[in-house]
């Protein structure tokens, strides 16, 4: 049985793939000579003090760091309130005393798989030790090494976010 | 009481009151809080810490409310422009010394400096440049501190050494900015009752060593409870932390310990957190014991309650609840029973200044409610009576080795209604794990005969029910019986038209100050009134 097939009857012009290839390749050609809007992740990196297109924001929320004082200690005095306010319920502290009966962290970790990063951590200590930090390369080998000990949270050294601040919503 | 009453009217709330009635009590009944720190009802009022003091309708000056008695016609201000803003000033004096270290103050969370200056502090400090005064924590007896900087020299705790404890350690030594509670040379703060300054301290300068740095005061969980210590009955609050019972405090029933509660109930609580327990019902097979469910714990209790007859023994701890000791001994009711309530004797340690308020010698919460449920005290007439008993039931009693030794020698069968593993060692047919009183809702009647409940404060472990589940489904025979009882009201009933003590009580009348029963007096009703 024989199909019928329908030929249309287009101008030749119409129908040929040179001038469509051809305005394809403009296009192609034009952006060479354009300015490079794509950086090159991993090989080249931003960092805060650029500022360029590429730059992370001072208020960007990543993973957290626990600063620490003159001797090395954390700033942490486990007065509990960032367990308190965590929305995730991520963080797990244990006070304890130390020999000068000073009230620390025996027990600190934060689950950043929970965490939700809001900054309220941040926002509620009011010894400003436990920050969100402005950082996102956070690949593991393990799930396990995603609940941040104290220790490892001190030894983290990305700037800290600066948060939002209502009074300065710009950022000046 | 006759007395005169007098008409107030406070912050537009009339009411009338009786004559002599301070105004911050009245205040009170009209549901507002006067701010105060010195003030304390079951103390004297000095009028020290300035912080009540209220504006009153014609009176030349601010008055403080804690030590002005109401007169006819006297109109209150407690939340007027005067009032706020001498509160105002008290609290930033308050604040010049007092140190920002709430975050690692256990009183935060529960502090009334925090409070007060939270609702109308002033925002901003203006003593920014000087330096704040600093003391060294001091060590003022077995279990508290004493953080000086963080003192409002309230003196509360020296009046309640005073005059409640009657023995006068404290003082106020120094004077001016300079003032802190002193200590008497060579002596401690270790009176048995001295651990009542820790709550009566508002801020956080006198703190329990026991309690330090183990939890937030936003963290617990209260639960209103009776104190499992003596037969004093004081009222408490079980403090709990996920499931741990982190300390206890006293709450206050003005008939039975005022606002106070001894050391020795303070401390009692470790018992509370055992993590030996028994938690699933176990089966003697053999030499060895298999955990079961409870419907096959439960056939074979029946079986050995059906199976033996003539003599039982029932040897109960004086901190089971009135619920299990009457239906446990209803559950043994076919047998010729001899009961008896475990006893431990104490020091007995009187608070000399509430008269009728001391840690007793018999140290058992529950006795006055054994002994009206026919449970004896002779507990070593009990111990010879197991040799010959054909059923011998232990709910939850401390045995001794010697008493676990009888009881193996038994020649009955023995049944252990156990909460901790290691008194399974006898040789038991059955151990079926119970709560603690802690984690399960019951009753204690005082050594006044006064009938109090509390509250279930943790979750207990694993398969343990109350003893009063265990005897009540025994007693209404297997399976799922609805007139079995399922909460400790229905239990509680049970044991009440059973016993003519308890009759035409229920837990909706016992109310949380408790009542007064004797079972020689009819129980009035106007004693629940506090």
């Amino acid at each position: 049985m024989a199909i019928g097939v329908k030929v249309m009857k287009r101008p030749e012009r119409e129908v040929s793939y040179v001038r469509a290839t051809l305005k394809g390749m403009a296009l192609t050609f034009r952006h060479m000579f354009r300015t490079r809007v794509t950086m090159e992740y991993p090989e080249e990196k931003s960092t805060r003090d650029d500022r360029g297109a590429w730059a992370i924001s001072p208020r960007w929320r990543g993973t957290h760091r626990m600063l620490t004082d003159e001797q090395g200690r954390s700033k942490c005095v486990a007065c509990g309130l960032c367990p308190q306010v965590c929305p995730a319920n991520c963080i797990k502290l244990v006070p304890g005393e130390d020999e000068q009966g000073n009230r620390y962290p025996l027990i600190y970790e934060i689950d950043e798989f929970r965490c939700v990063f809001c900054g309220y951590c941040q926002e509620v200590c009011p010894e400003e030790a436990i920050h969100v930090g402005v950082h996102y390369e956070n690949a593991e080998y393990g799930r396990d090494r995603f609940v941040y000990d104290l220790e490892r949270l001190s030894s983290q050294t990305h700037p800290v976010s600066t948060l939002w601040d209502p009074t300065d919503p710009k950022g000046e | 009481m006759a007395d005169e009453l007098v008409n107030v009217t406070i912050e537009g709330v009339a009411l009338a009151v009786p004559k002599g009635t301070t105004v911050i009590e009245a205040a009170k009944r009209a549901g507002i809080l006067v701010p105060h720190y010195c003030y304390h009802p079951s103390l004297s009022s000095p009028a020290v810490c300035r912080m009540c003091l209220v504006e009153v309708e014609k009176a030349p000056k601010l008055l403080p409310a804690c030590v002005t008695t109401v007169a006819e016609g006297q109109v209150v201000h407690v939340n007027s422009a005067a009032a706020k803003k001498a509160r105002e000033g008290v609290l930033e004096f308050l604040l010049i010394n007092h140190p920002l270290d709430c975050p690692i103050c256990d009183q935060a969370g529960e502090c009334e400096l925090q409070d007060y200056v939270f609702q109308e502090g002033r925002p901003r400090t203006r003593y920014a440049e000087f330096a704040k005064r600093y003391n060294p924590v001091e060590d003022f007896g077995p279990d508290i501190l004493y953080v000086p900087n963080r003192c409002i020299l309230c003196t509360r705790c020296v009046r309640f050494m005073e005059e409640v404890a009657e023995e006068p350690v404290l003082n106020v030594s120094e004077r001016g900015d300079r003032a802190y509670i002193g200590i008497s040379q060579r002596q401690a703060l270790d009176h048995p009752w001295a651990g009542n300054v820790v709550d009566l301290c508002p801020v956080g300068s006198l703190l329990s060593k026991d309690f330090l740095h183990k939890a937030r005061a936003w963290d617990l969980d209260k639960a209103a409870s009776i104190c499992p210590g003596c037969t004093q009955g004081c009222n408490i609050s079980i403090d709990t932390r996920d499931d741990v019972v982190v300390r206890i405090r006293p709450r206050p029933n003005l008939e039975v310990n005022r606002h106070f509660i001894c050391d020795y109930g303070r401390s009692n609580y470790r018992w509370l957190n055992r993590g030996d327990r028994v938690e699933a019902p176990l089966v003697r097979e053999g030499d060895r014991y298999v955990a079961t469910d409870w419907d096959t714990a439960f056939t074979r209790l029946q079986q050995i309650l059906d199976g033996a007859s003539g003599a039982a023994v029932l040897l109960a701890s004086g901190r089971a609840s009135t619920e299990s000791l009457g239906l446990v001994r209803r559950m043994l009711e076919g047998f010729a029973l001899s009961a008896a309530v475990q006893v431990p004797i104490g020091e007995e340690a009187p608070l000399p200044g509430i008269p009728g308020l001391a840690l007793r010698r018999e140290r058992a919460p529950n006795l006055l409610g054994a002994e009206w449920l026919g449970y004896d005290r002779d507990w070593d007439a009990a111990m010879r009576a197991v040799g010959d008993a054909a059923v011998v039931v232990v709910l939850d009693a401390d045995l001794t080795e010697p008493e676990l030794a009888t009881l193996t020698g038994a020649s009955g069968v023995v049944i252990l209604l156990a909460t901790v593993a290691s008194t399974s060692v006898a040789r038991a047919e059955l151990v079926l794990p119970v709560t603690t009183m802690a984690e399960e809702h019951g009753t204690y009647v005082n050594r006044d005969g006064r009938i109090q409940r509390f509250e279930q404060a943790k979750a207990p472990p694993g398969m343990a029910r109350p003893a009063w589940w265990i005897a009540g489904e025994v007693l209404e025979g297997p399976g799922s019986d609805a007139s079995a009882p399922s909460t400790a009201a229905e239990a509680f009933e049970l044991v009440a038209e059973h016993w003519p003590g308890f009759e035409g009580v229920s837990y909706g009348d016992i109310g949380f100050a408790g009542r007064l029963l004797t079972p020689a007096m009819a129980p009035s009703p106007s004693e629940a009134a506090r």
